[in-house]
């Protein structure tokens, strides 16, 4: 039986079993037990990452449903891709590629669909920027509550409004909170280009909500 | 100069986490510049405000749905399996089909129409009526043949070299052919030395079937032969009388 003779052993005898236990339950450690077959392994991802995910495609695309759809597909496609997984990068990093893949797909995808959509008979002759169907009321509301939902409705309509180079970054930087290196390596360019950008969305959005600021 | 240091601080104002104050540098110039102070102002509110969006949360049904997803592309991954197996299975049966088909049709032919091996040709007696052996090897061309060929194969000329004088055949010239040191051994008639055929006179032909005694026979068919007037006709007046017999 081993005896503890100094303080320093009891001091640092908790942390290892602490790391023990983590490592058994680290995203890696789980999507190597789904590979094995653990139906489990992979629902304890699926619940770990659901609302970041689903809420980070619906910043993006600032469509609910879409969001979630895309939000399962990158599961799905985290799940087919299982056996190809490499762990030289962190999963949320992984999982956020996916995910930022697809949005940026989805955004595409609708600008080409923008083309022949009805928004066209509403832009204004003078060039400027076409009405939507529903646009926002910019009265300004009486309740805080309801103040601070036409700001995030405000910023997140600007959000839209931002090319998807620099939506991505944003979105990660200050919605997400990720660092500039986690950023770098989920867009795979480089930090320096990721600190531009965000910059020139936060310029961006300055401009477009000037009355909020 | 002041433009730049602005354009530096502001730099570093931006890769800051919200909440964190800067160098002391940046503290120093946010106190002396009120351009930036606003701008640091403006952007600290915009990351709050950016920062507020929260996250989103997913629905309910979400993981429901999200097994429903995955069971479905893996039942659907079995059924473009099966249906590629079944698939390939069917091409291998129709090749099966047409393979046996061909074969079919090989061996229908091959049995309707037997390849022509070589030809061996032997002489039947002419029907002549002296029973006197031939003597000489060669008959002469000019004379009326006494067996006209048309066609000789490369095997006989070849293995009848050394005994018969061959004239191989062009454009199907009469070739006559002495095989007199040659005889055939068998001959359709029992009768071996006899040279009297005796022939229904009821036959509209006639044939001649000749067999070179290694498996290659070949039948020859004849006109009707007829004498002018002297054309036998069969008589049935008498039930012993040779049927159909000239001399």
């Amino acid at each position: 039986m081993n005896t503890l003779t100094t303080i320093d052993e009891l001091a640092f005898a908790p942390p290892l079993q602490q790391e023990v236990l983590e490592d058994t339950t680290s995203d890696h450690a789980l999507l190597e037990a789904t590979r094995t077959g653990d139906q489990d392994a992979f629902a304890e991802l699926v619940s770990r990452y659901r609302n970041q995910i689903t809420s980070y495609i619906y910043r993006m695309t600032s469509d609910y449903d879409g969001a979630v759809d895309l939000a399962q597909e990158t599961f799905v496609r985290v799940y087919r891709a299982r056996d190809r997984y490499q762990r030289s990068y962190a999963f949320s990093t992984y999982i956020y590629r996916i995910a930022t893949n697809l949005a940026i797909s989805e955004l595409r995808k609708r600008k080409r669909r923008k083309l022949v959509s009805l928004t066209g008979f509403f832009q204004q002759s003078d060039g400027s920027e076409p009405q939507e169907l529903n646009p926002p009321d910019l009265r300004p509301l009486q309740d805080s509550e309801l103040v601070d939902a036409e700001r995030r409705n405000a910023v997140q309509r600007a959000i839209g409004t931002l090319p998807e180079k620099y939506r991505a970054p944003l979105i990660l930087r200050d919605v997400e909170g990720r660092s500039y290196d986690e950023i770098a390596k989920i867009l795979e360019t480089s930090e320096g280009t990721v600190k531009s950008r965000i910059s020139r969305a936060r310029g961006f959005l300055r401009e477009k909500m000037r009355a909020y600021l | 100069m002041k433009e730049r240091q602005c354009e530096v601080i502001r730099r570093e104002l931006d890769d800051l986490t919200l909440g964190d104050e800067g160098s002391t540098a940046v503290t120093q110039h946010l106190r002396e510049c009120g351009e930036c102070r606003e701008f640091h102002q403006k952007q600290t509110r915009l990351r709050q405000i950016v920062g507020s969006l929260g996250t989103v949360e997913a629905p309910p049904d979400f993981d429901f749905r999200l097994r429903a997803r995955l069971a479905n592309e893996s039942s659907s991954a079995g059924f473009h399996l099966r249906a590629f197996q079944w698939s390939s299975a069917k091409g291998f049966a129709a090749v099966a089909m047409l393979l046996v088909f061909v074969g079919g049709v090989v061996y229908v032919r091959t049995i309707s129409n037997p390849p022509a091996g070589p030809v061996a040709v032997q002489r039947e007696e002419p029907v002549k009526p002296p029973v006197k052996p031939v003597e000489d090897k060669v008959v002469a061309p000019v004379q009326p043949p006494q067996v006209a060929l048309n066609e000789v194969s490369d095997t006989v000329a070849r293995k009848g070299r050394g005994t018969e004088r061959v004239v191989r055949p062009q454009k199907r010239t009469p070739v006559s052919m002495d095989f007199s040191s040659e005889r055939a051994e068998t001959i359709s008639n029992s009768s071996r030395q006899s040279t009297i055929f005796p022939i229904d006179a009821s036959q509209q032909s006639f044939t001649v079937s000749l067999d070179d005694g290694r498996g290659n026979a070949r039948t020859i068919s004849l006109p009707t032969i007829s004498f002018g007037s002297q054309r036998v006709i069969p008589t049935r007046a008498n039930q012993f009388t040779q049927k159909g017999v000239w001399y």
